[in-house]
Order: C-alpha cells, then structure tokens, then sequence
C-alpha cells in the first residue's frame, strides 16, 4: 500500500491546492489525519541557530502547539528541528515536510526526530518518491509546500541569505501571513529577519500575537501556567532562582540547601520536558 | 661433584621452574663459567657469588666451576640465580646436605649478606602451586613470601647463617605467615573532601566514580580544583579486599616495587603520571616486559592530569586495558599478561589558554582552536569514560566566608561510608558474574541486573533524542544510573537515578 495523496483526491488539502504550481500528488508517512491541515503554522529558520534562536522557538512554538495548531517545518537541523521538538515536547501536532524521498532521513542523524514524529501522530510529507535524494534545487519546491499547507509563516532567525526567506516570500506571494521575530541588530542571524520587518512582516513578541491570527484570543493557558502548575515545589523553587540569573547546579544546590545529587535529577528531567536549557553548563528558563 | 639447586623465575606474572645445576669438576683448569642463555645480570652473578663466598671466610674451590640454568634454551635474568648458584657451591664444596623440596631465591651482597629482591611472592605462589614444601629467600623479602598459607618460608640473612642451618649448627625458623584478610582500614589521603569548598556537584560525581568504578573525565579552568579533586578521591575508595589486595601486591612484587620489610599492598594505588609519559612507560613494555602505570594503577586510580597533552598516540593505547581490565604485552621472545582494572581519572581545560566560560577572565581562544583542542582526546576514549563532569571555578574567597555552608561539608569518611555499602551490593549482585563493580559491566550484565521500567525507557530515548546521545552512551547512562540506585540503597533503578545520571553525559559532541 502506497500513502499517495493526488490533487484529485478530497484528502488533498485545500490550502496547498489554492498555490500556484501545487504538487501533483504527494507521499506520506504516519496517521492521515484530516484536521492536522486545518490549522497550520510554518516555523521557519537559520541553520545555524543562535542560543537566543533555540529559547524563542522552544518558547513561542510549545505554546501555539500546546494551543492546537500544527507546526509545520522542515526538517533541517537548527531551527526546524527545535521547532519540531518542540512541538512534539508540547503534546501538539506537526508535519515535517522533506526535501528529499520520504523514506530517506535527511540529515541522518535526526532519525530519532523522524521516529517520534511518526509516533506521535505526525506527518512526513514529500512530493519527491521512496528514496529521491535531496539536492539544491529540491529545496525551494520543499519550501512552498511548507509555506502553500499555512495560514501563516513565522520566520525566526534568517541570514541575509537564507533559505528561510524564500519561504518568506512564497507566503506573500500566496497572500499568507507573514511573521517575523526579532532579534539583535548585530546578530548575523537576524538580518534576514529584520529585512523582513522592515518590509512590512507582522513582529511576533508573543505567542499570542500568532494565536490571534488564528482567532484564538484569549488563550489562557499559556505555556508557562501550564507547566508552572505541573512542577513540584523543588522545581518551583529552581524556577524561581533561575529566573532571577542563569545559575549551575553547584549554585542552585548551595542556595537552596538541597544535594547537587536531587538537583541534578530535578534539572534533567526539566530540561527534557523544555522547562529549561543549559548552556555553558548554566542552566536557563525557558 | 654435580649439584642441582631449584629455583624459579618468573616472566610477567607467570614463574616457571629452573634447575640450577653446579659441577665442580675434579680435573682441569680452575674457571667459574655459567651457561644457559645468561644475561649480563646473571654472567655478573660469578663476581658476586665468587666475592661472597670468599667474604663469609669459606675457602672457594680451585677448581673448574661450570654452572648450567636449566631449560637451557629460555634467556635468564636477574639477579635472584646468586643464592642457588652459591648454595650449589657451597653443597658441593662442604658436602653438607640440602633440604629437599626447596626453592632458593636472592640477591648476593658482596659481603656474603642477601638482599632485597624482587619477586619473592610470585615464588612463594608457585611453590604453593606445585606443592614444594619451602622455599629460601632474602629475610627483607620474606614477609611479602610469607603471605602465602603452607609454603615454610625461611629468611635467610647471610651465606654463613644458611651454612651453619645445613650442617645442623643453628635452628632457622620459617617466617610467620600473614594473613590475607579484608581490612577496611581508613586511608589516609593528601586531601579531605570537607576541604572543597563548593564542587558540590563534581564531588557527587566522585562519591558515584568511586561506588562503581567508573571512569571520570573532569573538565575545568585551571585553579578550579581538578586536581585536588581527584587527589581527595584516594580517600573515598574502599580498601582492597584480600582478593584484590594479592593482585596488586602480584604485580608489585613482579616489578620490584614492595619496599625491604614490606608485605601485603593494602591501600588502593593512585598513580598519577606526567603527561611526558612515553607509551611504553604508560601501557607497560621493554625487552623483559615490565608493567606500565596501568598495571601498576589495577584496583586503584589512574590519574592523568591534562589529559589533553598527551600525546595522543600514548591515549590510544588506553583502549585495550580499558576495555578489557587486562593487557597483554607481546615481544618476539615473550608475552606477558598484566592485569590493568583501574579507575581512570582525566582532568582537562576546556580549551588551550584554559578560560573558556571563565567568569572574570577573556578566553584568547578562536573557536576553531577550541574545537581542536578537544579533538585531541579521541572519541573512543571518551566513550569509555562514564562520567563527564565540569568543574567551573569557585570564588573560594566568598564561599569561606559562609560558616554555615562549612559545618555542612561532608568529610570524606562519611561519603566512603557510603562507597563502601554500594561495593557491598555491588559484590552481592556479581557474586556468580566473575566482575566486581558496575562499570564492569557487558551488555549481558546489563540486561540481566538492570531491566529498566517503561517510565525509564522512555526518559532514555527521550534523552537520546534531545542530547544526542549515542548508543553507547545509553550503556554508559545505565551503568552509572545503576550506581546511582545502588548509593540510594534502591533494588531498581528509577527515573530519578536516570535523570541524574544525564547529568554526567558527554556534553562536547553534542549537537544542535
């Protein structure tokens, strides 16, 4: 059994049908699921992402994931996969889109990515068959069924010269929303973005600014109520401290009177539930 | 007139028997040759034995003196061929009769005294082994011989005394044996914990290096306390038991390094060679393979210090004897079988000018540099070091100020409280699995003494996924989570453990 969606079939998804050139049919693998087209959020950027890139995408994507909308990205490493990650550590949906035959995990060394999005009820989508490999002129037409299956574009971190700005441009030309992060004016990663700002992209400060382009208003659950509510009172009180500065463990142990052995534990499994990041074996909120 | 006088020697580990067979012949020119492969120690043994025996005011024979070391065809060496050859004389010479059943073994003064040789244990083993009843030796070599139940030692202090035992003048008494036993005596070590100030966690990571066996890599800016820290982990160790305790003292005795008067090695050894070691001096080698610092290092730890100066082709040696807890020297004429289960200890700087996150001082580094300097110590080695651990400066100034956190220091008896329980469980559960601690452990110990929960399962892929780890990091995350569960006095290992030991993962081939 071959999973092929053609432009004929009612499953084809309006949306990436109203583009200019869509694909004539598509491959795909996981759970076809109708309403994970319904609301889709492009998350584009950088391959080479920033630490500042990493903490806004884990923040902004798990709370618009946790809100219901699927996160479609693709697959490269940087900030396609943290925005993947992040959606699949939210419990929300995504679809990765590849840029070479579905059967091939490109890069490589994502393959645990490409499992857990299938098993948490992703999708990998491609237009390109079984082990088609990937090549410079695959990912541009990657890219507009990124941007053709969203109502909307969020690019984070983008160089001068990124691909993440092709993306960025497919969506205007399709009459999609299109949003920009912002991000330091020195930062290199950032020029790309900034570019788009000028030019007229919606700025993103929040989640809720993506939300209510979805006409989701008043989403009170953000992400850090929600989470907040689920620690225990030693990991709200690590919380609590790292809020206040970037700290080791070494520190957090000495100033909350606790074993570096109980706060070793507590800060892993934080961190892999995306409450915190370490960076320079310092520890930082998310 | 044809003597035979047994001894032994002994190539690595392993002894074999040798006939020292002594003719004083009747007839022709007085000579004193020895044959039978002799090395230069041994050719000298004439001068000696020669000088000892006239010394010890006993008339040398005239005569045509030829001395064959029987297998004639295995190269002798060493210096422990002078008390046979003399004793083979001096029977010859006197007619006085030899004990039977006996081994002769030592080192001649010139003044007919015996001295200190090496060796004198693995003799007394095989003396046990082959059922010969008593074996002779230097007197300060004898308590280390002594250690063996059902071999009469007999000290022998000079050519004379031995003399005056064999024609029934004197009593010689054997040595007394000492006993083997399991001795948690406390050791002494050059650093307490409670003098750290701060490391909180790098000292956990010790207390659980220390419980398992596990190999410990600590990264850190120099003046941040690596050494230090690793120098106060001497003092956490439990003692040897009487089973490890014959091994070191095994390979001590082989290379010569029990002191006159010394016996039984009972403190664990701390080895910390300079990084200008040759690979030779680290692995252990030379024509008459002698045991290199990883030998020398079994049972206790193995420090080095900048690890990253090594020179890399002396770190890949490391492997084997890693892995394996044992290596095997292999020369033209022999090979030679040295344990090596040491702890590794490695200390690094995070990068050449060593201020990489230094909180005050500017790294000069480029990036570049960084990456490079890291990829000195290769991937393989790393992965068969368990524990990964920084060790960021302290403002030590600051945190001596603060009293209370002083009087809340652990003293390193109370942490080796704890160390010592985890290697009792540990000796439990490997009762019928021929190792001794978790670090030990083959992928078939691992699935037979920790199945995982699925919570625990799925924390691990979690992990594998979001750090990168690799498949034999998820080896490395268990063993050290079942030491974890081990100092916590747990039958299984739960998700905290596991999550703390994430804690010590490689974090430097991490990617994003």
């Amino acid at each position: 059994m071959k999973n092929i969606v053609e432009i004929s079939d009612p499953k084809y998804p309006p949306l990436l049908k109203k583009i200019d050139q869509p694909p004539e049919k598509f491959y795909y693998k996981g759970n076809w699921n109708a309403a994970l087209f319904e609301k889709c959020l492009a998350v584009v950027g950088s391959r080479k992402m920033t630490s500042y890139g990493r903490q806004i995408t884990a923040k902004l994507v798990s709370e618009i994931a946790a809100a219901g909308i699927t996160i479609v990205s693709g697959f490269m490493y940087g900030i396609d996969a943290t925005a993947h990650k992040a959606a699949l550590a939210a419990g929300g949906k995504t679809i990765a889109v590849m840029p070479c035959g579905i059967d091939l995990i490109h890069p490589e060394y994502q393959a645990d990515l490409y499992k857990e999005i299938l098993k948490n009820d992703g999708l990998i989508i491609s237009e390109f068959e079984g082990a088609f490999p990937p090549a410079l002129w695959t990912y541009p037409k990657r890219n507009r069924i990124v941007a053709g299956l969203s109502l909307a574009t969020m690019v984070i971190e983008a160089g001068q010269k990124s691909g993440s700005l092709i993306t960025a441009g497919l969506t205007e030309k399709y009459k999609r929303k299109l949003f920009a992060v912002p991000g330091q004016l020195t930062s290199t990663q950032s020029k790309g973005t900034l570019r788009l700002i000028k030019a007229g992209a919606s700025i993103v400060t929040c989640a809720q600014d993506i939300l209510a382009a979805y006409g989701i208003s008043n989403h009170k659950i953000s992400g850090e109520k929600l989470r907040s509510s689920n620690l225990n009172k030693l990991e709200r009180n690590i919380v609590e401290k790292l809020q206040q500065e970037p700290m080791r463990i070494d520190a957090l142990s000495r100033l909350l009177e606790v074993t570096a052995s109980e706060i070793g534990t507590s800060v892993s499994l934080m961190q892999l539930k995306g409450f915190l990041f370490e960076e320079e074996g310092k520890y930082y909120v998310n | 007139m044809l003597i035979k006088v047994s001894s032994a020697s002994n190539s690595g580990l392993q002894t074999i028997a040798i006939d020292v067979e002594v003719n004083v012949a009747g007839k022709g020119l007085p000579a004193f040759e020895i044959i039978g492969l002799p090395s230069k120690a041994v050719d000298e043994s004439r001068d000696r034995v020669k000088t000892a025996i006239i010394n010890s005011h006993i008339q040398f024979p005239s005569r045509r003196i030829t001395v064959n070391l029987a297998p004639a065809d295995i190269p002798k060496e060493g210096s422990f061929y002078d008390l046979p050859i003399a004793v083979g004389i001096l029977a010859s010479v006197t007619g006085c009769q030899l004990p039977g059943e006996s081994l002769f073994f030592g080192e001649l003064s010139l003044d007919g005294t015996l001295r200190h040789t090496r060796g004198a244990l693995l003799l007394s083993l095989f003396a046990k082994e082959k059922g010969i009843k008593n074996i002779f030796v230097p007197k300060t070599s004898a308590n280390e011989a002594a250690i063996v139940k059902g071999v009469n030692v007999y000290p022998v202090e000079s050519l004379n005394q031995l003399l005056s035992y064999f024609s029934g003048e004197t009593d010689l008494k054997p040595a007394e044996y000492i006993e083997v036993k399991d001795n948690w005596m406390n050791v002494q070590a050059e650093f307490d914990m409670a003098e750290i100030l701060g490391q909180e966690q790098a000292k956990r990571a010790a207390e659980i290096s220390a419980s398992g066996g596990h190999n410990l890599f600590l990264v850190g800016t120099p003046g941040s306390g690596k050494t230090m820290l690793a120098r106060a982990l001497a003092g956490i160790l439990p003692s040897l038991t009487e089973k490890e305790s014959l091994e070191v003292t095994k390979i001590y005795s082989a290379s010569g390094r029990i002191p006159p008067e010394g016996s039984l090695v009972k403190t664990r050894p701390f080895r910390a060679p300079h990084h200008t070691i040759s690979r030779v001096g680290l692995i252990g080698g030379g024509t008459k393979p002698q045991p290199g610092e990883v030998s020398l290092s079994h049972r206790g730890i193995l420090f080095l210090d900048e690890f990253s100066e090594f020179p890399r082709s002396v770190l890949e040696a490391l492997r084997q004897p890693l892995e394996d807890g044992s290596l095997t020297i292999s020369r033209s004429r022999e090979r030679v079988t040295y344990p090596s289960r040491f702890v590794l200890i490695a200390s690094a700087n995070p990068c050449p000018c060593g201020y990489l996150h230094h909180p005050k001082k500017p790294c000069l580094c480029t990036s570049r540099e960084v990456e490079k300097y890291r990829k000195r110590v290769s991937g393989p080695i790393l992965d068969r070091i368990d524990l990964h651990i920084d060790v960021p400066v302290v403002d030590i100034k600051e945190l001596a100020k603060d009293r209370q956190l002083k009087d809340q220091l652990e003293p390193s008896v109370i942490i080796r409280g704890r160390v010592i329980k985890a290697r009792e469980t540990q000796k439990n559960r490997f009762f019928d699995d021929g190792i001794h601690t978790n670090a030990e452990m083959k992928n078939k110990h691992i699935k037979k003494h920790c199945p995982l929960s699925k919570e625990v399962r799925h924390l691990l892929q979690q992990a594998g996924m979001n750090f990168q780890l690799s498949a034999r990091s998820y080896f490395k995350m268990i063993k050290v989570a079942r030491t974890i569960a081990d100092l916590g006095d747990s039958r299984d290992i739960a998700v905290n453990h596991m999550a703390e030991a994430l804690q010590y993962r490689p974090r430097v081939q991490e990617r994003e």
